[in-house]
């Protein structure tokens, strides 16, 4: 691992922000804050001075604005940057911006830092570590919003239910994988994205905007359809229900599992309860090992269970776990991920997919 | 990390309580901004960043209350079609106010004030877009209390209605409003639930059983065959229900075919709900094209406590004092050992050790220099507000911003310069009826000035208003006994002008909140004076008023001219000498009981320092012709010392109660010397009697116990 510090620069045009933040930084000896800048002309000029390894970055700046700085960065030479978002209906949005554009990560600015301040300092210092660690692939995607037309409610019930567990690096690779997936994708997903609350909701739009899918931020009582994409909003649980009419999704406040909630092992567990042999678990980059159990719960009910190869993760941590725990089935890399979760799904059905077999819906 | 998340917490609370002065300034300052230039997006945005920087700064802090409504304000203003921009700037300054009064009630852990106001006309703000969606907001504002209809069916219920819907049942929404009387609502809940059970099939309850509503009321979809009535009657359970009202949602399909309604196709496709937010989003585009860049200077900023400026100030002083000494030792080694080698040597290193001394100490004054627009930002706000209250239409204009000050002496005139800003807007400025009646333009101007004159700042407040009017002040100082009529016959309109300096002085023919309160003219004039500085006036009638503040550049050091007036040592800060003449004391001359002295072609009132004028007409004396406000005077010496840079010490009360002396200074040798306040010195000759002259000058003279006391004080001082 790493014997010299990680060098991070901080910008923020908050002069308390940038007392605080290095603050929290100084928690940790492998992690040197070498300046701060106020805005991004500043940070861009510091950037050639100081050759930082991690940028921490506020995104709302006088000035050179966050969104700016950022893609300057990524277009000049990118380094790792972790954006700084607050809670609020501008925050949420450009933050998700933000990821679009090649951010490694974000951290919600911290409230009542002498309450929570050990609890996002740890936040910040695991993802600063991370991001230094990551391979930043330059980032070539387009992101114009995908202009076909969405695929009508289908009216078919869903060929398998896949539960994705995703943390660390998660907002850049669903939204590979989402635009990866046809239209007439015929399994249903259910997305469990380690992320606060008021930020789901503009990252499920985000995803919603580029991928043929239809992405929404799940809410009690939402219908498992075919081809739809459900997001766990932060700070709830998100399981899964099978009814008379139709499968759907419940959220609920139940305490933190494995220090998070949302908790992947929780929707992943109830998956595996409920769909059994029809579940399918994904594990994509992450940090820590929340849904290497839930796999094996899915993997031993007897459902597949694929876990993202470590050369295509931001953070391998998660994909890992499962892995080393004998729990993934498939080890897959993300490029290939959206064409095996096809195959799977529409291998359920055989060769018409949605009419007959095992589809989710049968037998209700 | 070696200090505890206290000591953190309140450092950082600390540094919050001096950064978010900068920030409220900011709103201030924007706020004004888009009044000047209502609907400018640029402004709105830039106002959106200080609350948005505030919000996230006072939620790192803690301070809930306030980063909670700063953000409400925030997400107030993201909306994109906001309100009229005039309703904005009106409610930036209102919670500009508030938010300070917040962190002030912080700071000084007092109680927080009300925000419920501004927490209401931020939420006006939001509302007043379209008529929709008021109203929409007044629903979800009853909700608390009263049933909602049609909102939050999940999708599964929805579904579970069209399917019955499609079996040939009806779909009712029914609402039972529990008796309040009722003992356990809870439970209430639960028998209504099972009595509507008998009549249908119960597809959705709400609200939860868990919110404080569930006790008021329940609400069910209910599907069923049954006709309203028989509904009606099961669900009116005796005690527990005082009122139930039914409505019908869908009526039955025609034909009742199960399978004409699939799942999927029951309700809309999934997302668009809530699409509508997502256009609120700006146009990421636009915040690209700020244009306010921060100067480099804004960077790399260290907030540094002043004290410690002040001590590094205090040593570079004394080591100006042991260069002093040095340079007399080396003096005195030259005249003793005048072939001695070694002197080249000694001169070499003084001279170095000079240049050094002499950079050092430039350096350190220019750290204690600020821009005078930390002060000159806060008189947009402050004219706006007073021009308000008292009817008159005022813009300000500001120039030399950038002008640099000693902060020492920035924050001593803050409350002086707020005085005559606001006098200048309320008594200055007339109303715009009668500036339109002399033809005036009906917006009235005051102009904030300052700039560097040789070694001093000028700082100007000025207005085009009516000016000021001699003779009403001439009368006035009559009246006041300050002058006599015959007196003030002789006296220049300058001289009058300055009577309003005099304590208790007020031509104001009604005394108004605004100039009646606070700091008179003479508090301007007795700061100025303790800052070795002056205020002079320029008026024209109808055409306004100037008042010139001049401020030394910094408070610490001085270059002085020394001088001898009876075997007493004094000094005089150089820049207020004009010119070193050498007369005789057959030159002066007697005139109404005033000295006086012809200089070449000008005649100069005469200040003696010592007692009367000496015996000897012969006697070969100094006149320093100095200049005191807008006029000049001779001042007596006996023998020029030189000229020297005088670290400042300054003198407390007790040493010294009179305000002739402004501090005194140790020289090399270890003396002591004077630092005289001229203008005091000037006015206190000036306000003699005439009978009184010649003897009371001599009372600044200190006797010798206090020149000892004063000495020991120093010394004390410098070795602390």
């Amino acid at each position: 691992m790493r014997t010299t510090p990680v060098r991070v620069l901080v910008v923020d045009d908050s002069a308390l922000m940038r007392k605080l933040i290095p603050q929290m930084l100084a928690g940790d000896d492998l992690i040197e804050v070498v300046g701060t800048a106020m805005d991004g002309n500043f940070c861009l000029k510091k950037m050639e001075e100081l050759k930082p390894n991690v940028v921490t970055l506020d995104l709302e700046m006088p000035g050179m604005n966050g969104i700016d700085t950022l893609k300057e960065i990524m277009r000049r030479e990118p380094v790792p940057v972790i954006v700084f978002s607050s809670h609020s209906i501008e925050g949420a949005a450009v933050t998700m911006k933000a990821l679009g554009l090649g951010a490694f990560d974000f951290v919600a600015k911290p409230k009542d830092a002498s309450a929570h301040m050990a609890e996002t300092a740890k936040e910040l210092i695991a993802k600063v570590k991370a991001a230094a660690e990551c391979r930043l692939r330059p980032h070539v995607r387009t992101l114009a919003p995908a202009k076909q037309a969405k695929a009508p409610a289908a009216t078919a019930t869903p060929t398998r239910i896949v539960a994705i567990g995703v943390s660390t690096g998660g907002p850049q690779a669903m939204e590979y994988l989402l635009s990866q997936l046809p239209a007439d994708f015929p399994g249903t997903i259910v997305v469990v994205q380690h992320m606060p609350d008021g930020f789901t909701d503009m990252f499920a739009r985000r995803l919603d905007e580029i991928s043929s899918l239809s992405v929404k931020e799940a809410r009690s009582g939402d219908l498992l359809l075919r081809g739809r994409v459900l997001i766990c909003p932060g700070n709830r649980h998100m399981k899964v229900k099978r009814l008379p009419l139709g499968d759907v999704a419940v959220l609920n406040d139940e305490p933190r599992v494995n220090g998070h909630r949302p908790s992947v092992d929780v929707l992943m567990h109830s998956v595996a309860d409920e769909f059994a042999g029809q579940a399918v678990g994904v594990l994509l980059t992450g940090m820590g090992d929340d849904g290497a159990e839930g796999m094996g719960v899915i993997k031993k009910q007897g459902g597949m269970t694929i876990a993202q190869s470590e050369d295509s993760c931001v953070v391998y941590g998660m994909p890992k776990a499962a892995i080393d725990r004998g729990y993934a089935i498939r080890v897959v890399s993300l490029d290939v991920m959206g064409a095996t979760l096809q195959a799977i799904c529409g291998r359920g059905t055989g060769s018409d997919p949605g009419t007959t077999g095992r589809a989710l819906g049968a037998g209700h | 990390m070696t200090n505890t998340p206290d000591d953190r917490g309140a450092e950082l609370r600390e540094l919050f309580f001096e950064t978010s002065q900068e920030l409220l300034q900011a709103l201030n300052d924007q706020a004004l901004a888009l009044e000047k230039h209502p609907g400018d997006e640029e402004i709105v945005r830039a106002i959106r960043r200080a609350v948005h920087t505030l919000k996230g700064d006072s939620a790192a802090c803690g301070l809930r209350e306030l980063s909670e409504l700063a953000h409400q304000f925030e997400d107030a203003l993201s909306l994109e079609s906001l309100a009229a921009p005039t309703v904005i700037a009106e409610i930036a300054f209102a919670s500009a106010d508030v938010f300070a009064e917040m962190i002030a009630a912080y700071q000084h852990g007092h109680k927080l004030p009300s925000t419920r106001k501004l927490s209401q006309r931020i939420q006006e703000l939001t509302a007043a877009p379209s008529a929709g969606k008021a109203r929409r907001g007044k629903k979800t504002e009853r909700a608390a209390a009263t049933p909602v209809h049609d909102a939050g069916w999940t999708e599964y219920e929805k579904l579970a209605m069209k399917r019955a819907q499609a079996g040939g049942l009806t779909v009712y929404h029914v609402v039972a409003r529990i008796d309040p009387h009722c003992a356990m609502p809870i439970a209430a809940r639960q028998l209504i639930q099972n009595a509507l059970a008998g009549v249908g099939q119960v597809i959705a309850t709400r609200p939860d059983a868990k919110s404080p509503a569930a006790s008021k009321f329940v609400e069910f979809v209910l599907a069923s065959t049954q006709a309203v009535e028989q509904i009606s009657a099961k669900g009116r359970v005796p005690t527990i229900v005082e009122e139930v009202t039914i409505e019908l949602m869908l009526a039955p399909a025609q034909a009742a075919d199960p399978n004409s309604v699939p799942p999927g196709v029951s309700h809309e496709p999934p997302a668009p709900d809530g699409a509508d937010h997502l256009a609120s989003a700006p146009p990421a585009t636009a915040a690209a094209s700020e244009s306010a860049v921060p100067s480099a200077s804004l960077e790399n900023i260290l907030r540094v406590d002043a004290g410690r400026i002040d001590s590094v100030l205090n040593l570079v002083g004394e080591l100006i004092i042991g260069k002093s000494m040095l340079q007399q030792a080396l003096n005195e080694f030259s005249k003793r050992y005048p072939k001695e080698l070694l002197r080249g040597k000694f001169a070499d290193a003084m001279a170095f050790q000079a240049r050094v001394l002499n950079d050092l100490q430039r350096s350190v004054m220019k750290i204690r220099m600020v821009p005078v627009d930390q002060l000159f930002r806060r008189f947009p706000r402050m004219v706006r507000d007073v021009s308000r209250q008292c009817g008159r239409d005022v813009e300000l204009a500001v120039s030399g911003q950038e002008t640099d000050l000693d902060k020492g002496i920035l924050d001593a005139i803050a409350e002086p310069l707020t005085h005559m800003v606001r006098n200048a807007v309320s008594h200055g400025i007339e109303t715009p009826e009668e500036r339109q009646k002399l033809g005036k333009n009906p917006r009235g101007t005051v102009r904030l000035n300052a700039y560097h004159q040789g070694n001093q700042v000028v700082v100007e407040v000025a207005d085009d208003g009516r000016g000021m009017d001699v003779q009403k002040i001439r009368a006035k100082a009559i009246e006041l006994r300050l002058t006599t009529t015959e007196e003030a016959g002789r006296l220049s309109d300058t001289e009058i002008l300055n009577f309003i300096f005099r304590p208790g002085f007020s031509t104001a023919e009604q005394i108004t909140e605004v100039s009646g309160r606070g700091v008179g003219m003479d508090v301007v004039q007795s700061v100025l004076h303790r800052l070795k500085g002056s205020v002079s006036i320029e008026t024209h009638p109808a055409r306004g008023s100037t008042f010139r503040l001049k401020l030394p550049l910094t408070l610490a050091i001085i270059k002085a001219l020394l001088f001898w007036v009876e075997q007493r040592l004094y000094a005089i800060p150089l820049n207020s000498v004009v010119e070193i003449a050498r007369t005789v004391e057959a030159e002066v001359h007697q005139v109404d009981n005033y000295e006086v002295l012809q200089l070449r072609n000008q005649v100069l009132p005469v200040l003696r320092l010592g007692r009367k004028a000496d015996a000897d007409r012969n006697k070969k004396l100094f006149v320093l012709v100095i200049l005191a406000g807008e006029k000049k005077y001779g001042l007596i010496a006996d023998v020029l010392e030189g000229e020297e840079e005088l670290v400042i010490k300054a003198l407390d009360d007790q040493t010294f109660s009179t305000d002739l002396v402004s501090g005194a200074s140790i020289l090399g040798d270890g003396r002591v010397v004077l630092i005289l306040n001229l203008p005091a010195v000037v006015e206190h000759v000036a306000r003699l009697r005439p009978e009184e002259a010649g003897q009371s000058t001599s009372g600044l003279l200190l006797t010798h116990t206090d020149r000892a006391r004063l000495a020991a004080g120093s010394a004390a001082g410098g070795t602390a």
